[in-house]
């Protein structure tokens, strides 16, 4: 068990390096900052000034070391376009993303999984198709109209919520409605395929010949078993959530990682796109590796070290 | 409320003077503040109250608050305004109004300037403003045009603690331009025992001025709170405290604006500005800067092509409705250009307009051998102006058989490349950079400009001339000719000069749009007045 986290740890810190050069080169590929943090007619005497500044006139050898030389030392480098360090302001940011991809996740959950189990009890029913239409449209619209669409509604016309910004639970109603409804979406599909898998299978079959009841057959037989793949997701999916909620950040204004990245690319801003690649891929590939670890703490046959 | 209390609180008073007529005068005095301000009447001067909030449509960046950083784009002024103060800088009805210093002098020769700096002038921290922090402001700048204006200066003299004087190495007519207007931020002046005591991060954190405002929080990628500095030498602002907060989406921008939690709602455009327009209490106010668009036709030096002949880039002017794109891209309220160079700078020169004449385009294209038109190559713009203008401009070129197939690139690709002068057929230009017309002409008309894929000898030889020449007049002579020269050869095809379209709450009696020229944003802050009901 020993070897095998150890072997998972390091084929993590071989993603992660791949992942600081291919984003360190791609990022790079999208041209020079300094072109957007001036106005256009600015003198070439400008702009080669402003990417000594940023130390974008270095060979982009020497460039890398320094970043990887920093990195090491848990410096991320300063932003181009905030001049503060890049950590600090992921850091300032990262409460924010949290609380926006919590509260999304329990909105997800609370309604994905509870319509799923009933769109799988009641298959081919007035319920199940009613679930489909919330999975096809949670999955189809996008979450800007729908953000769009409840800001005209309950700020501009009901004058019930704040149409944007962060600092209240009432500024997080709506983003957490417009991100959660999507992974809500994706959450029931997945309940209710599961549910009926599970349902179909010889237990469940048996604790009903046992005449057990069936709310009994559903919530303890059923659901327990139903429920490990919708987590998993769940799980991988609160990681996508903090890290790349853009277009909702974007449109509610809300100060989170998302929309830090978003500025990143914007303002060609290297250091943040670094960083904030970086440490999401971070987080992937430590939830990855956790969910791994849990599968071999479960399942031995997934050690396949011995 | 009140107002009851107050009355309340008087009523007691008067009982009490009765049993004690020695305190009669300080009571009546204190009926007197109670009537003031029971009937609502206007604040006493210093006393500002209330609270301003602008949804900017841009990520406000902490090195918008260090004048030293100001990297040639007109949006930290927006902030500048603000915390902190010049020498010299833009204000209603003047470009070049005196401020911390009250007057300026230059010598016959040109080679030096003199600044007299205003009495009791402090910063924020309560320090005095000193001929010590202009030169150390100067030193310091690292902004836009600083290796251009250092090159220019050969030392600053602090002659007393309210004199300075700038010594340049030769005569130079654009000295005041460089350094007094949004050309740069060398003006503004910083405390330099401040910077030095928190260092260039700290002041970044927490900026000291000597603006209107005064910095209190900043959070990144969120808001900026400012508020009334009492002590501001040309008046107390009225209202206590602004803020600037970050909303990127321009419908949630119009969202806020229309509930009321922000007065000033920037850059609003098309459709949503129709809604502004449209909407009972909201108004729609456009503001100018020195931004304009033009066509530049690359291939006129060009023997072989269509667009070597004079006819055919004149029909190409005639060609475009620019009142019918104003009136359907920005409500007509943009300005119509007859000139690559903005109506708003100085030695701007009025060309004759271009009028709207297709059947005199035709025959023109007629006459240079093209009757059934030609395939003009690519239009070539940025993904912002490039496509909304443009795209009607490809449109009217193509009723007089300029065919042009229009491609939109990323905005700092295509100035990347037009830069590189790797662009061929039609380019869609555009610039908002601040400076005067020598300098957009040096930038885009004079060989050796970055921008520049051609000229005409006579435009070099007058751009030589009137960088030597130091009497006003005849400069701006010599520059008229140049512009002349210009559009004699209808060496661009200009469009229009954009208006920067913005919602206004019914909050804000006088909201500061508009009041300084060629400046986008709200200005003086120290001049806002919200409305009293």
């Amino acid at each position: 068990m020993k070897r095998f986290i150890v072997k998972r740890l390091g084929y993590a810190l071989v993603s992660l390096a791949l992942l600081s050069l291919t984003i360190f080169l791609f990022v790079r590929l999208t041209g020079d900052p300094a072109v957007l943090l001036v106005e256009p007619g600015a003198s070439k005497a400008d702009l080669e000034a402003i990417r000594s500044q940023l130390g974008l006139d270095r060979p982009i050898w020497v460039q890398y070391g320094s970043f990887v030389s920093s990195l090491v030392r848990g410096d991320f480098g300063q932003s181009f376009y905030y001049r503060t360090p890049v950590l600090e302001l992921y850091l300032s940011r990262l409460p924010n993303s949290l609380l926006l991809a919590g509260a999304a996740m329990a909105f997800s959950l609370v309604i994905g999984i509870p319509t799923g189990i009933i769109a799988a009890v009641r298959v081919n029913q007035w319920w199940d198709s009613a679930g489909k239409i919330f999975a096809l449209l949670g999955l189809s619209l996008p979450s800007f109209w729908v953000g769009l669409v409840m800001i005209l509604f309950f700020s501009v016309y009901l004058g019930w919520l704040p149409s944007s910004g962060s600092g209240t639970v009432l500024h997080l109603v709506m983003p957490a409605f417009a991100l959660g409804w999507y992974f809500a979406a994706a959450h029931m599909r997945l309940t209710r395929s599961s549910m009926l898998e599970v349902l179909g299978s010889e237990y469940v079959k048996l604790a009903r010949i046992k005449g057990l009841p069936e709310a009994l057959v559903i919530g303890k037989h059923a659901f327990k078993n139903a429920l490990i793949p919708v987590l998993t997701l769940a799980g991988i999916n609160l990681v996508i959530m903090v890290n790349v909620a853009v277009v909702v950040e974007t449109v509610f204004a809300w100060p989170g990682i998302g929309r830090l990245l978003y500025e990143g690319i914007s303002f060609r801003d290297f250091p943040v796109v670094q960083a904030t690649v970086l440490l999401g891929g971070a987080m992937i590939v430590f939830v990855n590796l956790l969910v791994d670890v849990l599968y071999a703490v479960i399942d031995p046959r997934i050690r396949y070290d011995r | 409320m009140f107002r009851w209390h107050s009355l309340r609180r008087t009523a007691s008073v008067a009982r009490r003077s009765r049993r004690m007529p020695t305190l009669v005068p300080l009571l009546l005095a204190v009926l007197a503040l109670a009537a003031v301000a029971g009937s609502g009447a206007a604040a006493p001067a210093g006393a500002a109250e209330g609270q301003a909030t602008w949804a900017v449509h841009v990520t406000l960046a902490p090195t918008w608050f260090d004048p030293a950083e100001t990297s040639g784009i007109i949006t930290p002024f927006m902030v500048l305004y603000a915390l902190h103060d010049a020498l010299i800088k833009p204000m209603p009805g003047n470009p070049m109004t005196p401020s911390l210093a009250e007057s300026w002098s230059a010598t016959k020769d040109g080679l030096s300037y003199e600044f007299q700096l205003r009495k009791g002038v402090k910063f924020h921290n309560g320090e005095p403003v000193t001929a010590e922090d202009v030169k150390y402001s100067f030193e310091r700048y690292r902004g836009a045009s600083a290796a251009l204006l250092k090159g220019k200066v050969a030392r600053v003299e602090v002659l007393d603690p309210l004199r300075v004087r700038f010594v340049l190495k030769a005569p130079w007519p654009d000295f005041m331009t460089f350094y007094a207007t949004p050309a740069t931020g060398a003006a503004w002046i910083v405390p330099k025992k401040y910077v030095e005591q928190v260092g260039e991060d700290g002041f970044k954190k927490a900026p000291v001025g000597a603006g209107p405002y005064r910095f209190v929080a900043f959070k990144p990628g969120v808001e900026l709170t400012v508020e009334a500095f009492d002590g501001y030498w040309r008046k107390a602002p009225a209202v206590k405290t602004l803020v600037f907060r970050v909303i990127p989406d321009e419908s949630t921008r119009l969202a806020a604006l229309r509930r009321g939690e922000v007065d000033v709602a920037y850059s609003i455009t098309g459709p949503l500005a129709e809604e502004v327009k449209r909407t009972a209490n909201l108004r729609l106010v456009p503001t100018y800067f020195t931004f304009t668009t033009w066509l530049l036709f690359t291939e006129q030096w060009d023997p072989k092509s269509p667009w070597h002949d004079k006819r055919v880039r004149l029909a190409a002017n005639l060609a475009i409705d620019r009142a019918g794109i104003n009136g359907a891209v920005y409500l007509g309220l943009s300005k119509l250009a007859y000139s690559f160079i903005p109506q708003g700078m100085e030695y701007f020169w009025t060309p004759p307009p271009y009028p709207y004449d297709v059947k005199r385009a035709r025959a023109l294209m007629a006459d240079a051998g093209y009757p059934n038109g030609f395939d003009a190559g690519d239009l070539t713009g940025d993904t912002i102006y490039g496509v909304a203008i443009g795209e009607p401009v490809a449109n009217y070129l193509q009723q007089v058989g300029i065919r042009l197939r229009l491609r939109p690139m990323e905005r700092a690709a295509f100035f990347q490349e037009y830069g590189d002068k790797k662009l061929r057929g039609v380019i869609f230009s555009g610039s908002g950079a601040p400076g005067n017309a020598p300098t957009r002409l040096e930038q885009y008309a004079v060989t050796g400009g970055r921008y520049v894929y051609g000229t005409y000898p006579e435009v070099d030889g007058l751009y030589g001339e009137q960088a030597k020449e130091m009497n006003p007049r005849v400069r701006q002579q010599i520059l008229h000719k140049m512009q002349q020269v210009i559009h004699e050869q209808v060496m661009f095809g200009p469009v229009i000069e954009p208006a920067f379209l913005n919602g206004v709450g019914p909050r804000l009696e006088v909201h500061g749009l508009g009041m300084i020229a060629n400046h986008a944003y709200s200005g003086p802050y120290e001049d806002l007045r919200l409305n009293k009901r």
